[in-house]
């Protein structure tokens, strides 16, 4: 009897759920809109972007405020959502996992688009394109003028961690010994200091550090040894944001802006004397 | 015996000397051996700088560092003490399911590794203790003096729900310590004390209030100096979860300057302050609970 009234109940709220399920396809919808990044950011009235300080992509000028492309990218897309933007500086080995937990809405920090980053996160279409180079030390890696000279097991090499450079070191020396670390100045000092034959980072690091100590470090490769689409990150599942981001990728593309404040990054050194 | 007035010796120039020595040689090595172009000239602006807006001096991103630091510590001090001190008396209770929670607490904070605490309350439990979303767009909400007195007291509203994780995993981290330094002040104090005590018709209570804890403060206090100078320095490790503290500050102005050394010693000079700081301020308390006493 028992039993009978259970399986009765169980058929009753299955047959409920099916209705209530047709009906809310609508809301279903309506839902995921007012719940995505963007409508939460114009409610809140503040964009919230995770970065990490990188030369010229980020950095803190003179008088404590950020400066740089990516800033300025930020800056202005807060700009055309008609919202303010906060900055939240961020270490980049833990920068995704911020992301996923929602400490910001979006990662614009040069993040180079990488299959393996993709499936944990979305990005947006490449606002940027960006290369990974290798500087080396004037008396260790005397001699080197191939990438292929530094893949050797007596060889020593340096990146960020978690970074694409850090990839790319592992993909391009396998066979050199690897030391990474948190911050692109510890990568910088380590070479400096002659522990390392080279470093691995995004352009244009290595050129400016060899223009800055040349009787130390110099650049075996010239050019780039990778290129990597740069992108915006969000989380995944939320593509009303996607969307608005890759229509105003395109749209500042095309008005040429996005080009111009590349070239007065990366192109002038007229910022220099913002930093110190 | 008559005490002799200290003189300088052959043997104290000696001493003295071979650290002059010791010091011009690390100089040296420092200055050839390292690859390194010291701009010191470059490191006072980020510590105070002229706003052109307002004409006065306002603190840049090393001395906002130090401010969010000594936040970060004063909160985590009073908060730590007030966790180390509820739970040194459970510690000391009669009832054993109360020994039993303030053991646990002690030996499971103690024996991780706080670096991963400090994760683990960023990315998960401050998930679902501190409803960030909620509090930050209440705050958010308020009216720009509030906003300003928050922010000028704990931290803006961006940076509220990383502050406060930070703020809870240091105060639970040291709270063990501090935990364990109530409980042996205590238990140091002789036995006879609360056995005069309860042979006086003294209750459980009144014999702690009024016998034990005014002697074991005088014997808590140095040890407990001890422990916030290394709160203050542990705050340090919550720059992993990009709490703007001194430590990240510095770091993110090495990553734009490559200013590596000036840096750190700076940020070396700026915690010595603050411990420093802190080791004075024990010293004081000591000396008036002592003249309190006595």
């Amino acid at each position: 009897m028992i039993r009978r009234f259970a399986g009765t109940a169980l058929a009753v709220m299955a047959w409920i759920m099916s209705i209530s399920a047709v009906a809310s396809g609508g809301e279903l919808q309506q839902k995921l809109t007012e719940e995505s990044t963007v409508e939460q950011v114009i409610k809140r009235g503040v964009l919230r972007v995770g970065m990490s300080t990188f030369v010229p992509w980020a950095m803190t000028d003179k008088s404590g405020n950020l400066i740089g492309f990516e800033i300025d990218v930020a800056s202005r897309l807060a700009q055309d959502m008609g919202v303010k933007v906060e900055f939240v500086p961020t270490k980049w080995a833990g920068i995704i996992p911020a992301l996923l937990t929602g400490k910001f809405d979006v990662i614009i920090g040069g993040m180079g688009i990488t299959p393996q980053r993709n499936l944990k996160v979305n990005f947006s279409i490449p606002y940027d394109y960006s290369g990974v180079a290798i500087v080396a030390h004037r008396q260790l890696a005397a001699g080197f003028s191939r990438l292929e000279d530094f893949n050797r097991p007596e060889v020593i090499v340096t990146a960020r961690l978690g970074s694409t450079s850090a990839a790319a070191v592992n993909k391009l020396l396998p066979n050199a010994q690897k030391r990474f670390f948190d911050d692109e100045s510890q990568v910088v000092q380590e070479l400096l200091n002659g522990k390392v034959h080279a470093l691995l980072a995004g352009t244009p690091l290595p050129t400016y550090q060899a223009l800055k100590y040349p009787d130390t470090l110099f650049l075996p490769v010239k050019g780039a040894v990778t290129k990597e689409p740069i992108g915006f990150v969000v989380r995944k599942g939320d593509f009303d944001t996607l969307n608005f981001f890759d229509s105003w990728i395109r749209v500042v593309e095309a008005e040429g802006w996005l080009a111009e404040r590349k070239a007065y990054w990366f192109e002038t050194q007229n910022w220099e004397s913002l930093l110190k | 015996m008559t005490l002799r007035k200290p003189k300088l010796g052959v043997l104290d120039a000696l001493v003295l000397v071979a650290l002059i020595a010791a010091a011009v040689y690390v100089f040296y090595r420092v200055r050839d051996g390292l690859h390194y172009r010291w701009e010191w000239e470059a490191i006072p602006q980020y510590l105070l700088r002229r706003d052109p807006e307002i004409g006065a001096w306002v603190p840049n991103v090393l001395m906002q560092g130090f401010l969010t630091t000594l936040r970060l510590s004063i909160w985590a001090t009073v908060l730590a003490s007030l966790i180390g001190t509820a739970m040194g008396l459970l510690r000391l209770s009669s009832s054993r399911f109360r020994r039993w929670v303030g053991l646990a607490y002690v030996e499971l904070t103690r024996n991780s590794p706080s670096l991963v605490l400090v994760f683990i309350f960023y990315y998960f439990l401050g998930e679902q203790w501190l409803p960030s979303v909620g509090m930050e767009s209440v705050l958010r909400r308020q009216s720009p003096e509030t906003q300003w007195l928050v922010q000028a007291l704990v931290a803006p509203p961006g940076m509220l729900t990383a502050f406060i994780s930070a703020v809870i995993t240091l105060a639970v981290l040291e709270g063990a310590y501090i935990t364990e330094i109530v409980r042996a002040g205590v238990q140091s104090i002789e036995a006879g004390q609360r056995e005069a005590a309860a042979a006086l018709g003294l209750t459980r209570w009144q014999c702690m209030r009024h016998v034990l804890l005014p002697q074991a403060i005088q014997r808590i206090l140095p040890p407990l100096g001890g422990q916030f100078i290394a709160t203050i320095k542990d705050s340090a490790i919550v720059s992993v979860i990009s709490v703007p503290e001194l430590t990240f500050r510095g770091m993110e102005l090495m990553s734009s300057t490559y200013l590596t050394f000036e840096t750190w010693i700076t940020i070396t000079g700026l915690y010595f302050v603050l411990t420093f700081g802190c080791s004075m301020v024990f010293a004081r308390l000591e000396n008036a609970w002592r003249r309190a006493r006595a």
